[in-house]
């Protein structure tokens, strides 16, 4: 125990503290108690005014910083309902009048619930200054309308790149009610489509928020608390090049109209040529540098909300589905760009060797096939071409030897190698890719027929699995289904060594919410072919001679393969009731072996591979390293 | 017999045996109501910013834990460590106080006062509090006469001093008024005489005056510091903190608002609520029944504190204890007193219950240290 003296001292010290805690709850009691009326109707007084700014969306740049999106302010009039009150029937013809709106269009721009009462509802963009000045020199014609500089989106290439781009719009009442958009108020413009959707909260960026004390009577007296500036959305990077999307865009849309003016080799008649798309990707890392889809749209039509009628011409059938991303939602039979794959796998279940010899003859029907009506599964060429290696069966093609190679398949069932393999060059399912909707495709499968009918048993009426199925496969036919987008998964797979990546349209965001170095996106190459580098190596040089002297040569004719490696596989996909699909699938690089491109065409109802699509492959190639650019003129197949 | 007897008390005097259950208990209950205060006084501004609700009351619950951590461990070590490494201790963090001065150190609002540490801060003044108790404890232990001379009592003054002026010119004001109570308090029951303390008294009114005079104090300070004294000043002005806190705690009346129904408090009139003005929390939606209830735990905590340094078994844990209730009065005193408007708004936290990780692992290391010298009051 301490001596008697330090407790005394310490007592003494207490009774400070005493002192403190009575003259405290003095306070307090006057405060509290005594006060509290006083200081109640005060706080009741208080109230506060949030007044909130719109803050721009993040832009939205290409590999060179090249702005794709951006932003610019637009004078927009805007009318606070509950300050109109009954007065709209005078004030919105007089606006109607001056801003040459008609009326009824007002109207159904008020008549909305995306809105609080309170507030204010943008009617027009882009008014004219004397509008403006007019409106705010004349407040007590329009009670309740004021004008605003807003930032809205703008396009400083215009269409270019528009479904990776996509569109905004204001949040729609189911998104509200989507716990992902948290947060987010009605009238809010938030993405509706491609990266503008898919990184939506990082665009988005905070409003500014100004609190105004208020006085019981309304009256301002004066901000408080600090203010929050309005901060810009972070800039989002993306691994598109402006240069190549464009060549590419060109090239697709060259190569479509000249197709229109040619006859369709199997069919007769001119080819349609309706529809395609374009991928130029980084087989390295799944970057994906150019991705066109044609039919396009305006993604202008939409900065300040798109008119109804607007937006019924681009979904009305006759338009082609514009909004549609061909190289992502597309779905297609790849036809013969499933080869490579096919033979893969069958180099690595032994069911080829890179040295054995394959008849090519005319027709090919299954060996089980022996009674009533046999079911003949035809080459593209009523010529028997004889025996000739796996490498050749690619160059030339050769459907006859991948329908032997289905069957053979069809016998190592239920182990299914096949499907498995085309499971990990990514067929089947989604790629991942950073953009909203896409499709996963079909490997089909003995269980998948099974469901399928059970699902819908009018559109699939068989239940059982016939080695058709497998034989169709082989050549890409069949219930067998992909993107355009898969295929450059898959070719960037064989060219890279056997990395399937996660592909991928945007590099970095960068802005004020991140640190200096920003934050990287690369989805990582997580998948693995289960084929020897060897194997690999085998199709690569197969595919090298396709350009040279096999199916794609009539389109390469004169092109500088000294300069530039270019390996590729045609394909010509059946789909009943339309003209022929043209597929070109290639691997280009300064050095042969060594690819930096992975380009994929596709031309709904273009005909045979080499015709439309081989063309506009070579062409973009010739753009992206440089060389004289061809015109995308069709050819005609060897055939 | 004896030796049975002997076991017996040597089991009976196992530290761990002699806890202070109702220190304990007033740690975590203030700590606890800290957590309910914070989410109110921050729900609804993070709301408005589409963060999580409960982003701050996570941080604080992380250090909590860490706070509970170190409580642990410091009490494991018998006190008197602490007085063997007192010099290093206090020069460590004088050093660190230089350190913060300079590109090291982060600067907010003007002033210049933590590191960043991989995603922690890490407060020196916070800690320097703790180390000028141990320091000035260690060296007036070793004092063996009764009373203090004025030379013993100039010396402890010296060694507060070089801390005050480093932290003064942050600028710190809050800190300094704390280190200096720290200070008087250990001087009283260390033995100083009423006439040596009114020396001090002097010559810091003295020195405080120059600094004025020199400028060394910023504007803002000032402002806040005569605004206090002059109560009919604008919303906007410097006084308008304290007006805006008045109106919240007294318009909270006897029972208070309801928690997470103060409208001062969710529309966000009174700054830094979540850490200096966390009592106008309590004080709206709990009204003058809260207020009291959180003051008679705070007067519970000191007593408690001011118990152990009457207990201690040597007058090192004495000093130290005394200190520390000093530290937790004055900085009670001080913040309760500036939303109340009875103290000018210098930037203290209200000990457990404000936002801020250094403040509260500082405060858990000062129960910490009452705890072991509570166990260990036996000689």
């Amino acid at each position: 125990m301490t001596e008697g003296r330090t407790v005394a001292r310490v007592r003494f010290l207490a009774l400070f503290v005493v002192v403190m805690f009575v003259a405290l709850s003095a306070r307090l009691w006057f405060l509290q108690v005594l006060a509290s009326d006083q200081f109640r109707s005060q706080a009741s007084r208080n109230s506060v005014r949030v007044v909130q700014t719109v803050a721009p969306r993040g832009k939205i740049v290409d590999d060179h910083n090249n702005v794709l999106v951006g932003n610019r302010p637009s004078l927009t009039v805007l009318v606070n309902r509950q300050r109109l009150g009954s007065q709209s029937s005078v004030v919105l013809p007089r606006l109607s009048s001056l801003l040459k709106i008609p009326e009824w269009q007002l109207r159904q721009s008020l008549n909305t619930d995306q809105y609080y009462s309170y507030t204010p509802v943008p009617v027009a963009f882009d008014v004219s200054k004397p509008q403006w000045l007019y409106i705010e020199s004349n407040q007590s014609l329009f009670p309740g309308v004021s004008v605003e500089s807003l930032p809205v989106r703008t396009y400083p290439n215009g269409r270019t790149a528009a479904h990776v781009l996509g569109y905004t719009g204001q949040i729609s009442s189911q998104q509200l009610k989507d716990p992902a958009y948290a947060g987010y108020e009605p009238g809010d413009i938030v993405g509706k489509a491609g990266v503008e959707q898919v990184y939506e909260k990082y665009l988005q960026g905070t409003k500014g928020v100004r609190k105004y004390l208020v006085d019981a009577s309304g009256q301002n007296l004066g901000p408080i608390g600090t203010e929050q500036e309005p901060v810009q959305g972070e800039t989002l990077h993306l691994t598109l090049d402006l240069k190549a999307q464009q060549i590419a865009e060109e090239s697709l849309k060259l190569g479509m109209q000249n197709a229109r003016n040619f006859v369709d080799s199997s069919q007769g008649g001119l080819l349609k040529a309706n529809a395609g798309a374009v991928l130029v990707m980084d087989p390295n890392t799944g970057a994906i540098v150019a991705m066109a889809s044609s039919p396009s749209y305006d993604p202008r039509l939409f900065t300040g909300g798109i008119t109804q009628q607007q937006l019924d011409k681009l979904t009305s059938p006759g338009s082609n589905q514009p909004l549609i991303d061909r190289a992502i939602q597309g779905l297609y039979p790849p036809g013969s760009t499933y080869k490579p794959f096919v033979a893969a796998a069958a180099l690595q279940t032994g069911i080829a060797t890179e040295n054995g010899q394959y008849e090519c003859p005319a027709t090919y029907t299954a060996p089980s096939d022996t009674t009533g009506q046999q079911t003949v599964f035809h080459n593209w060429t009523t010529q028997n071409l004889g025996l000739m290696s796996l490498s050749e069966a690619l160059i030339q093609s050769c459907d006859t030897v991948f329908y032997k190679f289905g069957w053979d398949f069809y016998q190592k069932s239920p182990a299914e190698p096949l499907q498995r393999d085309l499971g990990a060059f990514g067929f089947g399912k989604p790629t991942l890719v950073d953009l909203p909707n896409e499709q996963p495709g079909v490997v089909p499968t003995p269980e998948w027929l099974h469901k399928m009918h059970r699902q819908n048993p009018t559109a699939f009426p068989r239940n059982t699995w016939y080695p058709g199925d497998d034989i169709q496969m082989g050549i890409g036919q069949g219930d067998t289904l992909v993107t355009p987008l898969q295929i450059a998964t898959a070719y960037s797979a064989i060219a890279n060594g056997g990395k399937v990546c996660q592909p991928h349209v945007a590099s970095e965001l960068t802005g004020p919410g991140l640190s200096k170095k920003g934050k990287p996106i690369d989805p990582p190459c997580r998948g693995r072919l289960p084929f020897t580098a060897g194997q690999l190596s085998y199709i690569r040089s197969a595919l090298t001679q396709v350009p040279v002297r096999g199916t794609a040569a009539p389109a390469f004719q004169q092109f500088p393969f000294s300069q530039v490696w270019v390996a590729g596989k045609t394909g010509t996909a059946e789909k009943i009731g339309q003209q022929n699909y043209s597929w070109f699938a290639a691997m280009t690089g300064k050095t042969q072996n060594h690819a930096d491109y992975v380009i994929v065409s596709l031309v709904e109802q273009g005909g045979h591979g080499a015709t439309t699509s081989a063309p506009i492959v070579r062409r973009v190639i010739e753009g992206l390293y440089g060389l004289n650019l061809s015109a995308a003129n069709p050819s005609a197949p060897n055939d | 017999m004896d030796l049975i007897a002997g076991r017996t008390w040597s089991i009976e005097r196992r530290p761990i045996r002699h806890l202070d259950p109702v220190l304990i208990f007033v740690t975590l209950a203030l700590s606890v109501i800290g957590l309910f205060l914070i989410y109110s006084a921050t729900h609804a501004s993070l709301a408005a910013q589409h963060l999580d609700l409960s982003l701050y009351v996570k941080k604080q619950v992380t250090a909590l834990t860490l706070g509970t951590i170190l409580l642990l461990l410091v009490m494991t070590f018998d006190y008197r460590f602490a007085k063997v490494y007192a010099g290093i201790i206090y020069g460590a963090l004088v050093l660190l106080l230089i350190l913060v001065r300079t590109p090291f150190g982060t600067t907010s609002a003007g002033a210049q006062r933590w590191f960043q540490l991989a995603g922690f801060q890490f407060t020196p003044s916070e800690y320097m509090k703790l180390g000028l108790i141990i320091m000035l404890a260690a060296y007036l232990s070793e004092v063996k006469s009764q009373d203090l001379s004025l030379e013993q009592v100039l010396r402890a003054t010296l060694l507060a001093a070089i801390p005050m002026v480093l932290v003064f010119i942050q600028p710190d004001v809050g800190t300094t008024i704390v280190l200096a109570a720290i200070l008087v308090g250990i001087l009283v029951v260390a033995g100083a005489r009423p006439k040596q303390l009114a020396v001090l008294a002097l010559s810091a009114l003295i020195l405080l005056f120059g600094a004025f005079q020199l400028g060394v104090v910023k504007d803002y300070q000032l402002q806040r510091l005569t605004g206090f004294l002059d109560s009919n000043n604008d919303p906007q002005g410097a006084n308008y903190n304290k007006q805006q806190s008045e109106i919240g705690i007294g318009s909270g009346g006897i029972t208070g608002t309801g928690y997470l129904h103060g409208t001062q408090t969710n529309l966000d009139f009174i700054p830094e609520q979540h850490t200096d003005f966390i009592f106008t929390v309590v004080g709206e939606e709990f009204g003058f029944v809260g207020a009291v209830v959180m003051l008679l735990l705070f007067a519970i905590l000191i007593w408690r504190a001011f118990r152990i340094a009457t207990l201690s078994k040597d007058p090192f844990g004495t000093y130290v204890a005394a200190g520390i209730g000093s530290m937790f009065a004055i900085q009670m005193f001080v913040n309760v007193g500036m939303t109340i408007g009875i103290m000018p708004i210098t930037g203290i936290p209200l000990p457990f219950v404000s936002y801020g990780g250094s403040s509260l692992l500082a405060n858990f290391l000062a129960v910490g240290l009452l705890l072991n010298i509570h166990m260990r009051r036996f000689k």
